[in-house]
């Protein structure tokens, strides 16, 4: 008899884990967008500025400002990495990694609000070398 | 020696198939010549192994730079201990590495069972040298070959990543590698069961040793991970859900399980298939680790270069693994039912049950996350991921669950719980689970999980500590003994289910230390030289911190040091002085951007934790006057840190005292042998 309640709590906690699962996907959830894809996105779509997106480009070289007040704010451009002339400004309120610098690669995640800067909640560098190097570039 | 370590892996490939065939052959032939034969090949295998990574170090150590690997990781600069060490600094060398620690176990197993369990050996030698061929063929033919030579030599090697250069990244390895490594065996007896047809318990029983110290090198590799994190990439965290983090977390969710369902299979004959999957599950996420790292499929801070030879040979392996195992438990089906029946929802199978089934949707879910960008972008072509949120909304309710599980699962009665078996174990606890709850509310504590997991860890601690007390009092009593006395034969006489408590113990108090995370402070502040910084903890401290200037020490070189920028940071605690910090930024010769080093203070209940986020002007300071150097100084508080480590100590202590032999285990165990035949005929 107890078997069939059994059955019951056992699928109850795998519908729970699933629910979670799922709307865990479905509200955290962020694209992976090169910034001309942001971009055709969001002249597509303007609701899309509200999605969660991960874009990768590269800092446009002198672009970069620290503005000035008590809290940190770093100001820089970011371009796409095929397209140079795709750009867009981002702001980004923290300490900034060690490795940042012009024309490095990032990886920033936010959104775009309406004035079209992209405010974002974390930033990454990227480094092709970061743990293996190719000794072949060491011949000369 | 490096030339023959590399002729020695080799010859170690041969020798492992031959291992293999004949441990299959002798198995099924009952041909003792074949099995003492693949048996040998085991320690052989072994033996090669380590002349090859001795080959490796000593190319290091000789600064060999002809050898790709060498000039990779180290250059003549570098400190021996990291030339050693270099063996599992990288790639290459780490899977030789695995190979060598799996040769290691295979050996110790196949050696404790020379004149015993020889229904089991051949299998077990057979699966054994499967896997250590599987791992020398991805060796020497997936590019990956640590003997593999440049086409010129190198004035000098590039050195190893600053980031590595910690004592904590130097153990961390290699620990998790002994855990992912010593569940092969348990893997191979499970197998070799399933071959010979001996499906009761035995080969559980057999392997019970290899689970705990495989689960226990797993839990400590892991927590050497957090604890580098920490350290050494400088941003307050231990832990960020970074795929090869969750890689590790995997084997060790669905290893956390089996040691739990076995104990049902043991004492109730129940839950058969449920076991061997679980056993193969683990192996294969142990496996999928290492590819996971090794394949550079998904992008990760930990990921070494992208290798598509590696990927099919690991995705090949695992898929048949998977194929052939899944067969043998189809076929052995009929042997595999359960003894008894499930009497009641309320009872420690059910509870077990449930840990298992929280633990193994824990280990689907961040699978899934992990693996979520592969698989949206090969549905879907556009790449989604999920970060840390994902991860924190679906695993803290889960772990909450387990956590009043861990207070629940061992004093719940078996097959039926009673009513008054309820009251009896659960009053008091609840009691203090909700005071705790009350007081904590009304001390100003009342971030809602953080508030609940101390709340169930109140409970929990609640029940473990009745349990001690009830064991220890009666044995007094009965015994005539001290309460001291009688406390510590309590513990030694039945060590592993006292043992257990410990360990649970140490993960309630994990648990505690990762709420603390709830109220963590994080402060930014631009400072000059004589400036003093106010930070309140949430734990009523008072953090004076004054800006004492910036010194810089150029290193020429030397230990691959360019140059150092220490800040020096005074620390009041309410008033008191209690010394200086000195974060830092670092150059290092061998890396083109300089690393933070943050520095700590920590204390029982919250650490200190300082981060030179940038110096106004890097230049100047390096040049000129660094002491007038302004600096971004990053302020974090982080609650009950300590407690994760202190956890991990007490989970360390538990787990060993579970593993080791006493009399009466030793007792137990002949009597064990000497009933298991009549078992296994009936």
């Amino acid at each position: 008899m107890k078997h069939g309640r059994f059955m019951v709590g056992l699928v109850g906690v795998a519908a729970v884990i699933t629910y979670l699962v799922w709307t865990g996907v479905s509200t955290t959830m962020v694209y992976y967008l090169t910034p001309s894809e942001l971009m055709e996105r969001v002249e597509a779509d303007p609701a899309f500025r509200d999605m969660g997106v991960k874009v990768s480009g590269k800092v446009v070289p002198d672009s970069y400002e620290r503005v000035e007040g008590g809290d940190l704010l770093h100001r820089f451009v970011v371009h796409d990495l095929e397209d140079p002339t795709v750009t867009f400004p981002v702001e980004w309120r923290d300490a900034l990694p060690d490795t940042f610098s012009d024309e490095v690669e990032v990886v920033v995640e936010g959104r775009l609000n309406t004035d079209g800067v992209f405010e974002a909640t974390t930033l990454l560098t990227k480094c092709g070398s970061r743990y293996e190097a190719a000794p072949e570039d060491m011949a000369r | 020696m490096t030339v023959l370590g590399e002729f020695a892996l080799w010859i170690s490939l041969p020798v492992a198939l031959w291992g293999m065939f004949l441990g299959f052959a002798g198995g099924r032939t009952q041909r003792g010549d074949l099995v003492l034969s693949a048996e040998r090949s085991v320690y052989a295998v072994f033996l090669l192994h380590l002349v090859a990574s001795i080959g490796v170090i000593a190319a290091f150590v000789g600064d060999r730079f002809e050898y790709w690997y060498v000039a990779s990781y180290s250059n003549r600069e570098m400190e021996i201990f990291y030339k050693i060490t270099g063996l599992w600094a990288g790639q290459r060398g780490s899977l030789l590495f695995w190979a060598l620690l799996l040769g290691l176990f295979s050996s110790v197993a196949v050696f404790q069972n020379r004149n015993k369990n020889r229904e089991f050996m051949p299998y077990v030698a057979a699966v054994l040298q499967t896997v250590l061929a599987f791992f020398v063929v991805v060796l020497l033919f997936a590019q990956v070959n640590p003997f593999e030579r440049l086409d010129f030599i190198p004035a000098n090697g590039q050195g190893l990543n600053p980031q590595l250069q910690n004592y904590w990244m130097t153990i961390h390895p290699p620990t998790l590698y002994l855990g992912f490594t010593a569940f092969t065996v348990p893997f191979a007896f499970a197998v070799a069961a399933l071959l010979n047809g001996r499906l009761d318990a035995r080969w559980i029983v057999l392997t019970r040793k290899w689970i705990l110290t495989s689960w226990l090198f797993l839990s400590i590799g892991i927590v050497f991970g957090m604890r580098w994190a920490y350290e050494e990439l400088g941003w307050g965290g231990y832990w960020f859900w970074d795929p090869v983090e969750n890689a590790s977390l995997l084997p060790w969710l669905t290893a956390t399980a089996f040691l739990h369902s076995i104990q049902i299979q043991e004492k109730r004959g129940m839950l058969k298939v449920w076991n061997m999957s679980l056993v193969l599950a683990t192996f294969l996420l142990t496996i999928f680790a290492t590819f996971l790292t090794r394949a550079g499929l998904i992008e990760s801070v930990h990921t070494f270069a992208q290798n598509l030879t590696i990927a099919y040979i690991f995705l090949g392996f695992m898929g048949t693994m998977l194929a052939l195992c899944t067969v043998l438990i189809l076929y052995r089906l009929p042997q595999l039912q359960s003894e008894n029946k499930i009497e009641s929802f309320v009872s420690r199978e059910s509870a077990f049950l449930f840990n298992n089934l929280m633990l193994v949707g824990a280990a689907f879910a961040v699978m899934w996350g992990t693996l979520f960008p592969l698989i949206t972008e090969g549905v879907t072509g556009q790449q989604i991921s999920v970060g840390p949120p994902f991860f924190n909304r679906v695993n803290i309710p889960i772990g909450l669950v387990l956590l009043a599980l861990v207070g629940i699962g061992p004093v719940i009665a078996w097959r039926r719980a009673t009513k008054k078996n309820l009251q009896r174990n659960f009053s008091t606890p609840f009691i203090v689970g909700l005071g705790t709850a009350v007081v904590l509310w009304f001390s100003g504590a009342r971030h809602g999980l953080a508030l609940t997991t101390w709340s169930i860890s109140a409970f929990v601690l609640t029940i473990i500590a009745i349990e001690f007390w009830k064991g220890t009092r009666a044995r007094a009593r009965i015994e005539g003994e001290g309460l001291l006395k009688a406390f510590f034969h309590l513990v030694t006489r039945n060590r592993r289910r006292w043992g257990g408590y410990i360990v649970h113990v140490g993960i309630v108090i994990m648990f505690m230390g990762f709420a603390g995370a709830a109220y963590n402070v994080d402060t930014k502040h631009h400072v000059m030289p004589g400036d003093v910084v106010e930070v309140e903890s949430p734990m009523g401290h008072t953090y004076e911190l004054t800006y004492e200037g910036l010194s810089v020490s150029i290193g020429r070189g030397q230990r691959n040091l360019m140059w150092q920028m220490i800040a020096s940071v005074s620390v009041q605690v309410d008033g008191r002085p209690t010394g200086i910090l000195t974060p830092e930024k670092r150059s290092y010769v061998t890396a083109q951007q300089p690393m933070t080093e943050v520095g700590i203070r920590s204390t029982p209940i919250e650490d200190l934790y300082l981060i030179l986020a940038a110096v106004d002007d890097t230049n100047a300071a390096l040049s000129a006057d660094a002491s007038a150097q302004g600096i971004d100084l990053q302020v974090l508080v982080k609650p009950l840190v300590s407690f994760i480590w202190l956890g991990c100590l007490m989970l360390t202590l538990g787990t060993v005292i579970a593993l080791w032999p006493s009399a009466d285990r030793r007792r137990l165990e002949s009597e064990a042998v000497d009933a298991a035949p009549a078992t296994a005929g009936a």
